[in-house]
């Protein structure tokens, strides 16, 4: 079984103000889904489902859930967007 | 020129960065803070981006506005706190004709608000404030 890799997460907004961090690093199975490191998240954040409309970013290009992770990626999770 | 910038908006460099002498139709748009007082009055939104995607976003949906519209395009958004009335983004656009330059305009703006991960937090004059982010509570989301 391969090792775990760490990747880092990237936080905005609301979720950043949950977490404490813009940014934490996780330890995680090789080629864990970009779609399943939510729930990889500290408790206080991850109860419960993603927010509806989670989009996530993957060495800051747009991704899909099913991406497999690389050691050394980083992962932002984008929640519905409000600029303007 | 397109981005972020935690300084005012200024609209005067973007219509020097777009004017052409080849180009007749120069057209620009400020989006300001609104105070909403028959909702809930505001008196500021403070502004939070995902900087290296919204960077390439602002430039990928200008490089689009110029390609369908032959525009060149300038495009700024604020980061951190805008007081209430003031501009929060500015889009400045120049074309041949007028036409041209008012549909570069509107599509640049229109994508920008869908596509570049900025969140904004609400600052209101009772003192609380919120998150604009899909995850605060229902009963007080609004559409943008």
């Amino acid at each position: 079984m391969a090792s775990p890799i760490s990747v880092t997460v990237r936080l905005f907004a609301s979720l950043r103000e949950a977490a404490g961090a813009s940014r934490m690093t996780l330890s995680v199975p090789h080629a864990t889904p970009v779609g399943a490191l939510w729930s990889h998240l500290p408790e206080g954040i991850s109860a419960g489902e993603p927010p509806a409309a989670l989009r996530y970013a993957l060495n800051h290009e747009w991704t899909l859930p099913g991406a497999p992770l690389r050691d050394g990626d980083e992962v932002a999770f984008v929640l519905p967007v409000s600029g303007g | 020129m397109t981005g972020l910038t935690a300084d005012p908006l200024d609209l005067a460099a973007l219509i020097a960065a777009v004017s052409d002498p080849e180009n007749g139709g120069l057209t620009s748009f400020l989006g300001c803070i609104r105070r909403e007082d028959a909702i809930r009055p505001v008196i500021a939104i403070e502004y939070e981006a995902y900087e290296e995607l919204t960077e390439t976003e602002l430039a990928a949906v200008a490089a689009e506005a110029t390609s369908r519209f032959g525009a060149h395009v300038a495009c700024m958004h604020r980061s951190g706190r805008v007081e209430v009335g003031e501009p929060s983004v500015a889009v400045a656009v120049s074309a041949p004709h007028r036409s041209a330059a008012f549909a570069a305009c509107r599509y640049v703006i229109d994508e920008l608000k869908v596509r570049a991960p900025i969140w904004k937090r609400m600052h209101y004059a009772d003192g609380a404030t919120e998150w604009i982010d899909g995850r605060d509570r229902v009963a007080d989301r609004r559409p943008a």
